[in-house]
């Protein structure tokens, strides 16, 4: 067995909030090992992307802070790191692509610009090189005459076009990991097929790690190996994709499949009412109970959901689900 | 479909002036909306599928009269849209309302719940104070909102909340059309479900009927009785529910289908990726030929030539592309 790349453990997260701390991340544990692609899902609010500040060390300072357990990347434990190490293994060995891609570029520089500062930042080649490898990275990215883009502004792209200049920018310096936090919610659905190829081909090519954030099944079961679903801080389920998408064991899961109307290969004309998840993710002052977070929108609820926080039940080797009633639900 | 349509559009045309023109040359115009027909059975749901900037947002703002159309014609039930001013304009407004995208700009942050339910009833219609208030009351029943939320302001709701806010604004004058404008894009995945699954319980018990507007395919093949694609400013595919999804003709309906990503491991395994590279070309260039021809995987010479007329290619299958014919089978 290969040594993982980046190993976290019992991380615990509190945000600093006017009705005192709360755990956003909660006991989260997972490995990633080299090459591999990891989802993590959940509605918003449920620390998915609290996790990828985390391990990028971006927390909002004064705000968030790691205040148990590791995370170590490479051997190193980031969490003791100082700030000038950090800064250097981030961009560099571990890079992330947001959200956004309109915001995300600084408007007043050429893109060539912002790929070429990453580059001269973590790599001792000249300006000259810079520039050569930065046409090179569009190129790869799939934009047109790449050397000629170079000099156009983030308002003279489109939309797919910018989140193609943020991923050169965090494959800059071929990075062990890459997070990429919703990479195509803001992008319509053509788009977001060529980015997912374009993501899969780079780690193909490349062998980088992928942790892909995001909220669409559908995105996980075509992208990634493993996935883990989490729900208010928690971890709800863990395991492989394709398991956990025929079999979900926590009833979260079941109800994040369920409840988004999916493209049937042949339609029928009988319509069915959605199954819906009732309610709303519970808010932060809730966090870190002593019982199962999701009791309240569960159907399955019962007392010993209330009274403790559940623990992981394992099915097979990876497959593991926090939930009381786990064995019951198949 | 021999019933009478609730809204019938003909050769809709919007534009938007590029450069009024003038002393320095000719006015240019971007044709956001461009000879565009549909029409929408009463008590059921159109659904326009389309890619950002395709204009299907538009269309439908000119079917309902809030941006103005350069030409064609709207009619809805039995009433020509297009030329109505004063009296007659708000008459129609109370029957055509609208559910927005975002339910955070779309709700004024100084007004309380209740106050918003009821501004279209003050408005549009003539009922007393009263009236209205009882009319508000039974609205936040029906949409899921508890009684003492009345009094709460926008900012005291969740996403979801605030969307069942608006679907109830959109309900208090009893329209006969409501526009739903990428109803639940804007909210999480399981909030989603419950907002879906209001709309289509509202349209069972008033009998509504909804001009739904969306990019996502799963949710427009949840909700819908027809659908219409559309691609830079043109309905290239328009067709009922099962023929469409089934039998998709047009190659960019087949390669949106194609792009969704799925849960579902054999439909996965079974489908093609149809890859459309690189983005639709500018719109304020006006161009001969299919607009879909610089991306489409079997363009040919007359692709490029020509544009393609929207026709009927089998009983409530319109399709425009020069490469399918009456036996209905996909050029792919």
């Amino acid at each position: 067995m290969t040594e993982p790349l980046l190993k976290v453990q019992n991380l615990r997260v509190e945000l600093t909030t006017r009705n005192g701390t709360a755990p956003v991340i909660d006991d989260l544990s997972f490995e990633l090992f080299p090459g591999e692609n990891i989802s993590f899902v959940g509605e918003s609010g449920c620390g998915k992307s609290m996790t990828a500040l985390a391990i990028m060390g971006l927390l909002p300072e004064g705000i968030g802070r790691i205040t148990a357990g590791s995370i170590i990347f490479d051997g190193q434990e980031l969490t003791e790191l100082s700030p000038e190490r950090l800064r250097s293994i981030r961009g560099n060995d571990i890079s992330m692509i947001f959200q956004e891609p309109m915001t995300s570029l600084n408007p007043v520089y050429t893109i060539g610009e912002q790929i070429v500062e990453v580059l001269l930042a973590h790599q001792s080649i000249s300006r000259q090189q810079a520039w050569a490898t930065a046409a090179d990275l569009l190129d790869a990215v799939r934009i047109p005459k790449a050397r000629e883009r170079l000099k156009d502004y983030p308002f003279q792209l489109s939309g797919g076009q910018r989140q193609r200049v943020m991923i050169a920018i965090a494959l800059a310096c071929k990075p062990k990991v890459l997070i990429a936090d919703e990479p195509t919610t803001a992008l319509d659905v053509t788009v977001q097929a060529q980015i997912f190829d374009l993501l899969r081909d780079l780690r193909k090519e490349t062998g980088t790690s992928i942790i892909l954030i995001t909220h669409d099944m559908g995105a996980v079961a075509e992208m990634a190996e493993r996935m883990i679903v989490m729900y208010a801080g928690r971890i709800a389920e863990v395991g492989a994709v394709d398991e956990i998408i025929s079999a979900p064991r926590h009833p979260y899961t079941k109800g994040l499949i369920s409840c988004v109307p999916h493209v049937l290969a042949t339609v029928s004309d009988t319509k069915e009412p959605l199954t819906e998840v009732p309610g709303i993710v519970p808010s932060l002052r809730e966090f870190g109970r002593d019982q199962c977070l999701f009791a309240s929108r569960c159907q399955h609820r019962t007392e010993e959901c209330l009274s403790a926080r559940p623990k992981a039940v394992s099915f097979g080797q990876d497959h593991a689900a926090d939930c009381w009633h786990a064995e019951g639900l198949s | 479909m021999s019933e009478k349509p609730l809204l019938s559009v003909e050769n809709l045309t919007v534009r938007f002036a590029l450069n009024r023109g003038g002393l320095f040359g000719a006015a240019s115009y971007l044709y956001a909306v461009d000879d565009v027909s549909f029409h929408v059975n009463r008590g059921e749901t159109l659904a326009i599928v389309g890619e950002s900037g395709s204009g299907k947002t538009t269309a439908a703002l000119a079917a309902a009269r809030l941006v103005s159309s350069h030409d064609g014609k709207v009619v809805l039930d039995g009433q020509d849209v297009l030329p109505l001013e004063g009296e007659d304009l708000r008459q129609m407004r109370r029957k055509v309302q609208f559910i927005f995208q975002d339910p955070y700009s779309s709700l004024n942050p100084r007004q309380r719940a209740e106050e918003i339910v009821r501004e279209p009833l003050q408005s549009l219609t003539d009922t007393s104070a009263p009236e209205q208030q009882e009319i508000t009351d039974r609205l936040f029943a029906e949409v899921g909102l508890r009684p003492e939320q009345k009094r709460l302001f926008p900012h005291q709701f969740s996403g979801g909340q605030r969307q069942r806010i608006g679907i109830a604004r959109a309900l208090a004058t009893q329209p006969e059309l409501i526009i739903c404008d990428e109803p639940v894009s804007a909210l999480d995945v399981a909030v989603q479900a419950q907002i879906l699954n209001l709309l289509s319980a509202l349209q069972k018990e008033f009998g509504l009927t909804y001009l739904f507007i969306s990019h996502d395919l799963g949710v427009v093949q949840h909700m819908c009785d027809s659908v219409a694609v559309m691609y830079m400013g043109k309905i290239v595919e328009h067709a009922d529910r099962k023929s469409l999804f089934n039998n998709p003709l047009h190659p960019y309906t087949a390669a949106l289908l194609s792009a969704v990503p799925t849960v579902d491991k054999t439909l996965r395994q079974k489908t093609r990726r149809i890859l459309i590279p690189g983005d639709p070309p500018d719109p304020t260039q006006k161009q001969t030929g299919c607009r879909f021809a610089s991306r489409c995987p079997v363009a040919q010479d007359q692709c490029r030539q020509a544009e393609p007329p929207l026709k009927e290619i089998a009983p409530h299958h319109r399709v425009a592309c020069h490469l399918v014919d009456e036996k209905a089978v996909s050029p792919l």
